[in-house]
């Protein structure tokens, strides 16, 4: 047999359907990744890099300008981005743990047990779920503006006030990807439970929940993302920048009198990789759930 | 025999009622929630949109004086919510634009992804997951990383690539300009959210029954006419619902638009313009007036959709 040369394999592989194939795979690989890619290269650039006159596609070297003024307190333009890091947590983590609780409860009753009053109580749960939060957010400023006045908390600069907003957002999905979950478990494996004399805690306990872990692991990361990303709700509640989340932090650095887009770079690298890593583990969970769910976004 | 019947009746009822006790019990601290911070908020806005709401009566709301349809009749006069020709759109009609065309292109796009996708090779599985970044990825990072990709200086990517090219000799504040600032905006959304649709149609074209196509290519038929015929036809319900999903949810969307363009430059879109009114004018009042309006374009169209489009599709 005849040796074929490169040439003479790739011709005999392309044919015309492939390489449609090939170059549109291409066009979307790299339209979706030199965004990414740009985000974390210049990040790693001098200001020189930044300000000049020609955009420079491959940094001379890994300089950690950006990153000192975001972490380093001795940096002339200290950013403290630090507490940001921290605060998105504090915001995003109970969001998540009470979202999940919630709704874990609640998706249980509306796909197990018999209760008047469960359709029209999903629909209006649902109903929210298509509303604008631009809608909302304006009564419930108002709302806890007059209840911060009664019962003397703070409504601006309050991390608690903005988890709670948080929830207005998250439970409504969580609620309705739990209960279709819920919906696909066997009744009969319940029934097996109820006769042998388990109570219902007991079943939800020892049989449900350990059956529902992928779905509760994908609604805890979705919830987890929804708080994570937020913009609008922590734009009006915040003002104080020891406050600020990440987003709003960025934010304000890109709107900076001077403008630093390395620094943006740096601080938007640190907000997107935690959440990309998270999903890329999760993968094979968070697909299913965002096909069934159809995750608002 | 019979009191065993009675009371085993009795039992079942009692039974029965624990299980609704019990439901209400888990479900109550949810519903309370969604109540008070989603379903009375929403009919709260309704009421503040006919009353006079500003930052110097925020701590009385409830007394705030009624005016009637006032705040609707300044938003419609308004120079940014009226259409006035073509060179100024005002936000109702930007709104709608905006959102029909950059859900009828994310879905273009998720639909070229999906069949891409659809077919095997060697690291889909990988590809898949790249596919989905945009979507997962922080608004606010990716609007930023557009921003600084499309900087009107010479060192933006995309002046600096069309400048090479010869497209243009001098450098374009591609944001700054009326009509191609929507334009951008609208294809940031189709990149933003073609993963979903791409998502939801994958799904559904997997589990397309194999011998159609067999079937047809038995009958002769080539690609072209196996996507016309069966692919399409297949996917009609799905398309339906992920176009009427991310319509609503384009339409409602604050974040992207104000984050790249700030809402300037013919890109003012309602969401936009309901938060200028409440928290830069602080006229509550007005803002709810505007976001009744955005809901109730939005109803009417949802509505007329749901009974005319999706009930042919389901035919």
């Amino acid at each position: 047999m005849k040796k074929k040369s490169f040439i003479g394999h790739l011709a005999a592989w392309l044919n015309w359907q492939r390489f449609i194939f090939s170059v549109t795979l291409i066009f979307f690989l790299s339209g979706i990744l030199f965004p990414f890619y740009w985000m974390v290269s210049s990040s790693f650039k001098s200001r020189a890099e930044i300000g000049g006159r020609e955009p420079v596609y491959i940094p001379a070297e890994f300089r950690l300008d950006a990153y000192q003024e975001l972490f380093d307190p001795d940096n002339e333009s200290y950013q403290n981005f630090g507490q940001n890091i921290i605060n998105t947590f504090m915001v995003a983590l109970p969001t998540t743990l009470i979202a999940v609780i919630l709704s874990t409860l609640g998706a249980y009753a509306i796909a197990r047990l018999k209760f008047k009053g469960k359709e029209a109580l999903l629909n209006s749960i649902l109903m929210i779920y298509l509303f604008p939060g631009v809608l909302l957010i304006i009564p419930l400023f108002a709302m806890l503006a007059q209840a911060g006045d009664r019962m003397g908390f703070n409504v601006q600069d309050n991390l608690g006030v903005l988890i709670f907003t948080y929830l207005a957002q998250t439970l409504p999905v969580a609620l309705y990807m739990l209960t279709n979950y819920f919906r696909t478990i066997p009744d009969e494996i319940e029934q097996a439970g109820l006769i042998d004399g388990c109570s219902r805690f007991e079943i939800i306990w020892r049989i449900t929940l350990p059956l529902a872990i992928p779905a509760l692991v994908s609604v805890s990361i979705y919830t987890f993302m929804i708080a994570w990303n937020e913009f609008l709700y922590a734009l009006v509640f915040l003002n104080d920048h020891a406050m600020f989340t990440m987003p709003i932090k960025i934010n304000t650095i890109f709107n900076d009198p001077s403008p630093r887009p390395h620094v943006v770079m740096a601080a938007s690298t640190i907000m997107t990789i935690p959440i990309v890593t998270l999903f890329l583990a999760m993968e094979r969970f968070l697909t299913e759930g965002l096909t069934a769910g159809g995750v608002k976004g | 025999m019979t009191t065993l019947i009675a009371s085993f009746k009795k039992h079942y009822k009692s039974k029965q009622a624990q299980e609704t006790r019990l439901a209400w019990m888990l479900i109550s601290p949810t519903a309370l929630i969604v109540f008070s911070i989603v379903i009375f908020p929403a009919v709260f806005s309704v009421w503040v949109s006919f009353h006079d709401v500003g930052l110097h009566n925020l701590n009385d709301v409830f007394h705030a004086p009624f005016v009637g349809w006032e705040n609707y009749q300044k938003v419609f006069d308004d120079f940014a919510f009226k259409f006035q020709g073509m060179q100024s759109w005002g936000a109702a009609v930007t709104s709608i634009v905006y959102s029909f065309t950059s859900t009828a292109l994310t879905l273009v796009v998720g639909l070229i992804a999906a069949i891409l996708l659809n077919r095997p090779f060697k690291g889909r599985g990988l590809t898949r997951a790249i596919f989905l970044f945009p979507y997962v990825a922080p608004v606010v990072s990716i609007a930023f990383v557009w921003r600084w990709l499309l900087d009107p200086r010479p060192s933006g990517v995309l002046n600096d690539l069309l400048m090479r090219l010869n497209v243009i000799d001098l450098p374009m504040a591609f944001l700054s300009e009326r009509g191609l600032a929507l334009l951008l905006v609208i294809v940031f959304e189709a990149w933003r959210y073609f993963p979903f649709a791409m998502l939801m149609i994958l799904a559904r074209l997997q589990a397309i029954d194999s011998t159609l196509y067999e079937a047809a290519e038995v009958d002769g038929a080539n690609t072209m006419q196996k996507f016309w015929n069966i692919t399409i036809p297949e996917l009609r319900y799905v398309l339906g619902a992920i176009f009427l999903l991310r319509l609503m949810w384009t339409f409602n969307k604050f974040d992207d638009i104000f984050l790249l363009t700030g809402g300037g430059f013919g890109t003012k879109v309602l969401p936009v313009l309901t938060y200028e009114f409440s928290f830069r004018l602080f006229d509550f009042g007005r803002g709810a007036a505007t976001a009744m309006i955005l809901l109730t374009i939005l109803v009417v169209f949802v509505t007329f959709y749901v009974t005319l489009v999706m009930r042919n599709a389901e035919e």
